[in-house]
């Protein structure tokens, strides 16, 4: 339809047409704002109406209707929620397990991904498909086995033995997303380096690694918001309230006896505050950092 | 440093104990999880008592919050894993599963010296098959709480104290325009809860003494349909009743003063005082049916089955179950399970709104204390009340119960 | 390779000179990906094949407990076909993945196409449009069902505004609406991914080839058809799996909303295997119901790759 009206424009006489076209154009750049707006508030609502939440007081928050924007703004749902509470320990928790999983599933990918794009060897073809494979198993599955071993090491309750559980779901499509992206960095580059004396070590660590930053910034960045976000296992092998993450936390806050929505929200705006500032800062590299590995995958 | 200094810091160190008073030979560690309930903030009266507990045993205790709704699971997990802690408050309807997959002690020898001083329904809440496996920590049963602006406007003058009466009230609170219902009750797990008053008051049961299923009974079946109805028939119920999946969304409605009643224990008085001060309301007994009935809740303690420091154990829950228990659930607004806490003057002692739930605990009954219970309530009782609510006949809904319950027990 | 491994002159010695010849050269991919084959064979492969075990197994907490567990040959799954919600289950399973796939795609590559054109303030909507995908589902899953509420969501009074509805409605508590409730959330969820992959293939496309097409008077819809999505075919079917995977795999949406109730109406064949193993502790039984989730994964999406590759290879 659209097409057939286009394309009837351009074959009108010149001046119609251009003052049409001229016309055409303006109304789709509104429409695509128009589009654009759309998409930003249905994305962004949620949020919004969270921190609204937070921001209101005890009485606000069960007025009938409920009111869009907040009639009084008080920080005590804030003040409530952090003093005393032990939020602060379940962010430490939080932010240990993070960065543990980070450091080890980037090493450990950035080797891997390089060497199955970069060497052909037995099984080269075979691994990565077994990777994203191993993406795919259900973790109602891991579940149980990995409650078994956890409880036969001692591990159930400790924050350690979540690091391997988590590699598990990690892991797999991060070695698939490396190799697809240094399968992007061309090979001249580290044929240059190899002539000026380096080792393939040498040329990968120094040459081939900071070429490669933007795609282990997106996989950093998958692996960070997968994992400070982890719930199902958490909350599965987590039982004592020292070792909580964030994720659990929250969920603790809905009580039996009473769920205060309005902490409850200013804890979902402090657990997702962290994570939502390092994508920001890093939301460049991602896209095509992404892009890279998935697309040459 | 030599063996005169090592002698001098020793006798200094023995000198301080004996200075100190009381430090016994072996103070052992105990990791107790409690329900997040008595342990909400630092400065919970809990930590007082057991700093009292401490300074008379030399016993330290490292205390665990544990959200109840996930607490069972947790308990389970933990207990069979080996880890856990050495003591646990436990709600009374868990320890039949907990006991049956043995992972609790059994502190039958212990706890006969002092059986006496319990209140025999609370008291049996831990036993199973024939042996003690708890003491009680609390005990509460539930009450009807009335809106009593809501009731006045009405036009009824006192609060409904029989099944027609409490029917005849929730319809006339109930006001489609003004968005106001009669009584607000939760879904699912919720809703279960509140059905087995009710049909014990029909002269109804669940499981007898003899492990037989009374659930297809008509007077069960009866009770069930009456609550139904309430919602399905005279719309006297708000929404909630279709989702609430915990305390406050019950009390929700009633806080916000557009659902007249609520039928509910305890917790609700301060939880309702802290979430609308202003509002007016009274508690009383249950309207009776054919007979007075009120499930008993609660919670027990009870010791990990293979515990490392049994003796110390058994210690804290004596002491926190025992006389002290009184005073320390006055301060939660709880009631203490001793036969001390239910004489006539200890009632009498209690604040108004406590009174009626303690004059009301002879009427109190126990949930059945079978193994497969936890699955009975929130498989089949609540798979019950929420297709009763969406219109499924009761007996239709009860017969298939009956079917599953007979099932879980034979197993 | 071994034309890249051409020995340079001049190599200065390290410790990293062993990899250059002989063994070392041979070794060095291997040892390059052993900690990664190490890793998945001990969390991924070991377990998994141990969590198939169970499936044939009668283990609870007690025989877990006590250790001798029973093999019971196929009892567990014919105890879960006996079971009718784990029929339930399996069509609330379709119609959640079906949904979500087809929504998540359709409206992941719509964003995609408006967010790549070079406009002021693009970026401003880039990042607004990927925050559900960065915060925490728990935080958002909560989020959602405080909108959701019957009494005071916002939801309800939105559409009461708009006159879609009369009356407030209890959207996850009414037996008809609650899975596609939960469906709406897991599609606001999922689709920034989606997005997310194929903007960063619609980045690659070469300028030249759209203009190519402009100049030939293709626009609109036969542009989008007949250029830029056969550009950007791999990415799109890389997106699809994943959604797909992460669909089947998205326990905390159905969890933390319903719990997968009222009275199964929300139930998945997940929340169900979570509901067998850590409610009622038959672990057996659960993992009758994660493996046949399992090998019904593995065969979608070994049959859809497959049909993708015969395509490319026409």
């Amino acid at each position: 339809m659209t097409a057939a009206i286009f394309s009837h424009d351009s074959r009108s006489s010149a001046a119609i047409g251009a003052a049409a076209h001229n016309r055409s154009k303006a109304l789709r750049k509104i429409l695509t704002y128009a589009a654009l707006w759309i998409a930003f508030v249905w994305a962004v609502f949620p949020f919004y109406w969270m921190i609204a939440t937070s921001l209101r007081a005890k009485d606000e928050i069960f007025q009938r209707p409920p009111s869009l924007v907040p009639h009084t703004v008080t920080i005590q749902n804030y003040i409530d929620l952090l003093v005393g509470a032990q939020f602060w320990r379940f962010a430490m928790n939080s932010l240990l397990l993070t960065a543990s999983v980070t450091l080890v599933s980037v090493l450990i990918s950035v080797t891997a991904g390089y060497a199955m794009a970069r060497h052909r060897f037995k099984g080269s073809v075979v691994l990565p498909l077994f990777m994203l494979y191993g993406q795919m198993f259900p973790p109602v599955l891991l579940l149980i086995p990995f409650y078994a071993q956890l409880r036969l090491l001692g591990w159930l309750d400790s924050l350690w033995g979540l690091i391997p559980v988590y590699l598990s779901y990690m892991l797999p499509l991060c070695v698939w997303l490396m190799r697809g992206f240094f399968s992007q960095v061309p090979h001249s580059l580290e044929d240059a380096a190899r002539m000026d004396g380096c080792t393939r070590w040498q040329a990968f660590w120094k040459v081939i690694l900071p070429m490669a930053k933007p795609g282990i910034v997106a996989v950093a960045t998958w692996v960070m918001i997968h994992s400070w976000n982890e719930f199902l296992y958490a909350s599965t092998f987590i039982l004592s309230e020292k070792n909580r993450t964030l994720p659990l936390g929250l969920s603790g806050l809905i009580g039996q006896y009473t769920t205060d929505w309005g902490v409850l929200m200013a804890g979902g705006v402090i657990t997702a505050l962290p994570i939502l500032l390092v994508f920001f800062f890093l939301q460049k590299h991602l896209v095509s950092g992404v892009g890279g590995g998935a697309v040459k995958g | 440093m030599n063996v005169r200094s090592i002698l001098k810091g020793g006798a200094a160190a023995a000198v301080l104990a004996l200075g100190l008073g009381s430090s016994p030979a072996f103070a052992d560690n105990i990791v107790m999880w409690v329900n997040a309930a008595l342990a909400n903030g630092p400065d919970a009266p809990l930590y007082e008592e057991l700093k009292a507990f401490q300074a008379a045993t030399g016993h330290t205790v490292e205390v665990q919050a544990v959200p109840p709704i996930e607490m069972e699971q947790k308990l389970f997990v933990a207990l069979s894993g080996g880890a856990g802690p050495d003591v646990m408050t436990l709600d009374i309807a868990w320890v039949a599963g907990l006991a049956d997959a043995g992972l609790l002690a059994d502190i039958t020898q212990k706890a006969g010296p002092i059986a006496s001083q319990y209140q025999p329904g609370p008291y049996s809440s831990g036993l199973f098959e024939q042996k003690q496996y708890a003491l009680p920590l609390y005990t509460n049963n539930v009450a009807l709480l009335v809106n009593d602006r809501m009731l006045a406007d009405a036009g009824i003058q006192k609060a409904p104290a029989t099944w027609q009466e409490f029917h005849d009230a929730a319809v006339a609170m109930t006001n489609k325009e003004k968005q106001t219902y009669g009584v607000s009750l939760g879904g699912n797990r919720m809703g279960a809860f509140q059905l087995y008053s009710f049909i014990w008051q029909n002269g109804g049961d669940i499981i007898d003494a003899e492990g037989k299923s009374h659930v297809a009974d008509p007077a069960s079946v009866e009770a069930v349909d009456f609550l139904a109805k309430l919602y399905t028939e005279s719309k006297a119920m708000p929404d909630s009743v279709l989702t609430a999946g915990n305390w406050d969304e019950v009390h929700a409605p009633f806080v916000q003063e557009r659902a007249g009643m609520v039928v509910t224990g305890d917790w609700a008085l301060a939880a309702v005082a802290k979430a609308n001060p202003d509002l007016k309301f009274s508690v009383h007994p249950l309207p009776a049916g054919k007979q007075a009935a009120t499930v008993i809740g609660g919670f027990d303690l009870a010791i990990k089955a293979n515990t490392s420091v049994p003796e110390a154990s058994f210690e804290l829950v004596k002491w926190l179950s025992g006389e002290r228990s009184i005073a320390l659930m006055r301060k939660y607004n709880r009631l203490s399970a001793l036969k001390k806490a239910a004489t006539p003057e200890a009632i009498a002692a209690l604040p108004p709104n406590m009174q009626p739930f303690m004059q009301q605990a002879a009427a109190g009954r126990a949930r059945p204390v079978v193994a497969a219970w936890t699955q009975m309530h929130t498989d089949v009782f609540a798979n019950v009340w929420d297709s009763v609510i969406r219109g499924k006949p009761a007996k239709e809904a009860m017969t298939e119960a009956d079917a599953a319950i007979k099932n879980l027990l034979e197993k | 390779m071994s034309a890249r491994t051409a020995r340079p002159s001049g190599l200065k010695p390290t410790w990293s000179s062993i990899f250059e010849t002989g063994l070392g050269a041979r070794a060095y991919p291997y040892l390059m990906v052993l900690p990664a084959v190490v890793i998945v064979l001990g969390v991924v492969v070991y377990p998994v094949l141990s969590g198939i075990m169970t499936a044939f197994y009668d283990v609870t907490l007690r025989s877990l407990n006590s250790g001798d567990m029973d093999f019971v040959g196929l009892r567990n799954f014919e105890r879960v076909f006996a079971d009718p919600n784990f029929v339930r289950a399996l069509q609330n399973t379709v119609v959640w993945v079906v949904l979500n796939v087809v929504a998540q795609l359709g409206l992941g590559l719509a964003l995609a196409l408006l967010l790549h054109r070079a406009m002021p303030g693009i970026g401003f909507f880039r990042s607004g449009i990927l925050v559900p995908w960065v915060v925490p589902s728990v935080v958002a899953v909560l989020t959602w069902r405080w909108m959701y509420d019957p009494s005071v969501g916002i939801v309800n009074e939105l559409l009461v505004k708009l006159g879609v509805i009369d009356a407030y409605h209890p959207w996850l508590g009414d037996t008809a609406t609650s899975l596609y409730a939960v469906t709406v959330e897991s599609i606001w969820k999922g689709t920034p991914f989606v997005m997310l992959l194929l903007l960063a293939a619609l980045q690659l496309v070469p300028k030249s080839i759209l203009e190519a097409a402009s100049m030939d008077g293709a626009s609109g819809w036969k542009k989008l058809w007949y250029v830029i999505l056969p550009q950007i075919r791999v990415s799109f079917a890389i997106a699809a799996v994943l959604t797909f995977i992460l669909t089947v795999n998205n326990f905390n949406a159905i969890w933390l909303m319903t719990e997968g109730g009222p009275l199964n109406s929300s139930e998945i064949l997940f929340t169900l295997a979570y509901k067998y193993g850590f409610k009622r502790f038959d672990l057996g039984l659960a993992s009758a119901v994660a493996t046949m989730l399992f090998v019904g994964l593995v065969v979608a999406t070994t049959v859809y790759l497959k049909l993708i590759q015969a395509r490319e290879e026409d």
